[in-house]
């Protein structure tokens, strides 16, 4: 179900009646709804892989609890590996397998052997990414003596199921959520106003900025070798907003719907486009899963108490094991590749730190412009089908052969969808600038403000034809 | 509890009475322009008798010229055809142009050759282009005969709820809604007499082995379109335009047919597989006009 469609309309107002007025009596019953809702929010997509949900749910309840009550080291690890093996080979299957077969037939090919191996048609379960991360923090968190198991089967089953964050993020940690699952919630005017305020900003994100963007960027990605080097800045560009307002608006919309039923879940994006350096951008975007590598990846690593060495060595790959987990394929290896490269040179220079704390000033523009650009062009990577196509895209972009904007000469439509991008761009960085200047993590409005934005959404959201979310293919 | 449901019924009110004033005030400015073909024959086309009306899909609207037909026959024709739609939106726009006491005496129909053996319509891509007209029973009852091909049916609960067709179709309807208020005479991409034609790029010729598609006229809408143009004294008139790739075989004696889908042979007029180029149009409306002639001729 995507929260753009008119089955989740309906839906999301009866969950909200049910949970706060029939099941709000007791927390267990309470917390049930919650899992029934979200098996429906799920299955409705494809309710085979529920199976995939529970199994996962079942092996690292089991595994926590053994955890917590185990005390011998060598039994600890192997409960921890068979969490480890569990969550990562059913991502591993699903999300990797024909990548992993297609890259060894490959290179057998470039030395003369050729082989045919079996390729499975495997669908990739929607957001198993996601839900995966989130268990396996918990596991882990248990085995480092962090976290204490749960014994509420049904309290953990709703955290790792929690519709609103289920598919797409934020990837909530078990010490975060678990314990608000356990603890009673308690209905918050504000709080909740504040969540449908979210809901709508982050309404406004999707169906106009990203879904509008879309038009002109899959034009553009479909054959970059007849455009403009114009054209391709732009197409660039726009899939730069498009994933930012697909992505960020998904997180505000899950987390608004938290709000709404008593939950708070971690800001996610925090204004990334007003970077000052590839460090702050990545401070500051998928907050939740940059986090995640931090803790899980790059501090048992070493994190940054090694020789600077092997902090670079670590950084890269972080990197590239974010890449990889975005998608199967080597574009989104060299997308992290890029950032790597963009990082290493703050991290030499002791520069990564830089702009944590401190307020924006006018000449911190140009820094904030080129980080953008920098990140622009290292989506072209994202977005491509191959290195080769993302390869002919930047080629013919540096080429600088031509600068004209025929695209929209040629059909007047892509002219439209580009005005409203742009018209609906400026409104977002505009909004979204005052909360950065302000130092705030999300926006704010008055009611007049949440009625102009809702109406934003009716007479420039794309409802013909929407893009599905981007991530969900993550 | 109690604030926040006051909370969003107050903010659901507000935001409903604003979106219906604007869907209200856009399909009010829509319905006074000419920028769709069914306002535009309202309200600029001051001719209420015809000698012709060519009703049809893109092949209706790019191959037949009345600017040419009518400068060789004498006649005075209009194109109402309308591209990517169906024979139900051509029986829609047959009843509006009657509903509007215009009167013809020849109805040429055209559309793709597919059209006229579907057993089953379903509403078109282009069928919001009535909606301007929904408190109309015949609007109304189009919308609400007809299932779209998949999801909800937005243009039927337009008639009660019009910001729910102004939204869906918003770059299609609420854009030029606003352009309309500028520019009340604009017309979305047909001429004075509703004729388009594509660029005057050089085209290409039909091919040597083309295939033969069989017509039956099984469509339950084309009896439709019969019966009304028999209720109002209407000739109605099957055109087959040029086609690249298929023959037309027809399966009705009863009919009038004009068939031209082999008249370019070895010419480059073909613009794609079933449109043709600007030289195309005007060939094409020049043979067309002499078989009009010749109708006539029979008649007096």
């Amino acid at each position: 179900m995507l929260f753009n469609s008119l089955p989740f309309l309906i839906f999301l107002p009866t969950v909200f009646a049910l949970y706060w007025f029939v099941f709000k009596k007791y927390l267990r019953v309470q917390n049930g709804f919650v899992i029934v809702a979200s098996y429906v929010f799920y299955g409705w997509w494809d309710y085979r892989f529920l199976g995939l949900i529970i199994v996962s749910t079942l092996i690292d309840f089991c595994v926590g609890f053994e955890l917590g009550r185990q005390k011998h080291e060598v039994k600890r690890r192997v409960l921890l590996l068979v969490s480890l093996v569990c969550n990562l080979g059913l991502l591993g299957f699903f999300k990797y397998y024909n990548f992993f077969v297609d890259t060894w037939v490959d290179a057998w090919h470039s030395l003369g052997v050729v082989m045919h191996p079996a390729t499975l048609q495997i669908i990739l379960p929607v957001g198993i990414s996601f839900y995966t991360f989130q268990t396996l923090s918990y596991t882990i968190d248990i085995y480092r003596k962090e976290l204490k198991p749960t014994k509420d089967l049904v309290a953990f089953a709703a955290y790792v199921s929690f519709f609103p964050q289920l598919v797409a993020g934020p990837i909530e940690r078990a010490r975060h959520l678990l314990p608000q699952f356990t603890e009673g919630r308690h209905f918050v005017f504000d709080f909740a106003k504040s969540g449908l305020h979210l809901i709508l900003w982050g309404l406004f994100k999707k169906v106009v900025v990203a879904d509008n963007c879309a038009f002109f960027v899959s034009l553009i990605f479909e054959n970059p070798s007849g455009f403009s080097t114009l054209e391709l800045l732009l197409g660039a560009v726009l899939f730069g907003f498009q994933i930012y307002g697909d992505f960020s608006g998904y997180s505000d919309m899950a987390i608004g719907m938290g709000r709404l039923f008593g939950f708070h879940l971690r800001t996610n994006f925090r204004f990334p486009y007003f970077s000052r350096n590839i460090a702050e951008f990545w401070r500051r975007w998928h907050v939740s899963l940059s986090t995640w590598f931090r803790d899980y990846v790059y501090i048992p690593l070493g994190g940054s108490r090694v020789s600077l060495y092997k902090q670079v060595r670590n950084v890269c790959i972080v990197f590239l094991v974010s890449g990889f987990w975005h998608g199967a394929n080597w574009t989104f290896i060299v997308w992290g590749g890029i950032h790597a490269l963009l990082f290493v040179p703050l991290l030499l220079f002791r520069n990564t730190k830089k702009y944590q704390e401190s307020g924006f000033a006018l000449r911190q523009l140009l820094p904030m412009i080129g980080t953008f650009l920098l990140v622009t062009l290292a989506w072209v990577f994202f977005r491509s089908n191959s290195i080769e196509a993302a390869l002919i895209y930047l080629k013919t972009l540096f080429l600088f052969k031509a600068f004209d904007l025929d695209v929209f000469y040629n059909t007047p439509k892509y002219l439209l969808f580009s005005l409203i991008s742009g018209f609906s761009i400026l409104i977002m960085l505009c909004m979204e600038f005052r909360a950065f200047k302000r130092q705030r993590d999300a926006l704010e409005f008055s009611f007049l403000g949440g009625l102009i934005i809702a109406l934003l959404i009716m007479f420039l959201g794309v409802f013909k034809n929407p893009s599905d979310f981007i991530y969900f293919q993550f | 509890m109690k604030k926040f449901i006051g909370y969003i019924l107050s903010f659901g009110v507000v935001f409903y009475l604003l979106l219906h004033i604007i869907s209200v005030a856009s399909f009010w400015t829509l319905r006074r322009s000419a920028f769709y073909k069914p306002p535009f024959l309202v309200n600029e086309v001051k001719v209420s008798d015809f000698d012709y009306i060519i009703l049809g899909a893109s092949t209706g609207l790019t191959t037949l010229n009345t600017h040419i037909i009518d400068s060789i026959t004498g006649k005075q024709g209009i194109n109402l055809a309308i591209d990517d739609t169906g024979l139900s939106n051509h029986y829609l726009m047959l009843q509006h142009f009657l509903a509007n006491g215009k009167i013809t005496r020849y109805c040429v129909l055209n559309t793709s050759l597919e059209a006229f053996d579907r057993q089953h319509n379903f509403l078109g891509d282009n069928d919001y282009r009535f909606l301007m007209y929904r408190d109309k029973d015949y609007v109304f009852n189009y919308y609400n005969s007809l299932a779209p091909k998949e999801g909800f049916n937005v243009l039927r609960y337009s008639k009660w709820t019009p910001f729910l067709g102004l939204s869906y179709y918003n770059t299609e309807l609420f854009f030029p809604a606003l352009s309309s208020v500028f520019y009340p005479h604009k017309r979305n991409r047909f001429d004075s007499l509703g004729n388009y034609t594509y660029s005057n790029v050089t085209g290409t010729p039909a091919l040597k082995n083309k295939t033969e598609k069989e017509i039956r006229f099984k469509n339950p809408y084309l009896k439709k379109i019969e019966t009304l143009c028999k209720q109002n004294n209407i000739e109605l008139i099957y055109y087959f335009s040029p086609d690249k790739t298929r023959n037309v075989k027809c399966f009705s004696s009863s009919r009038n047919v004009i068939n031209h889908t082999d008249v370019f042979k070895e010419v480059p007029y073909f613009y794609d597989a079933i449109h043709v180029v600007r030289k195309g149009n005007r060939e094409a409306s020049k043979l067309f006009a002499n078989e009009l002639i010749k109708l006539y001729l029979i008649e007096e």
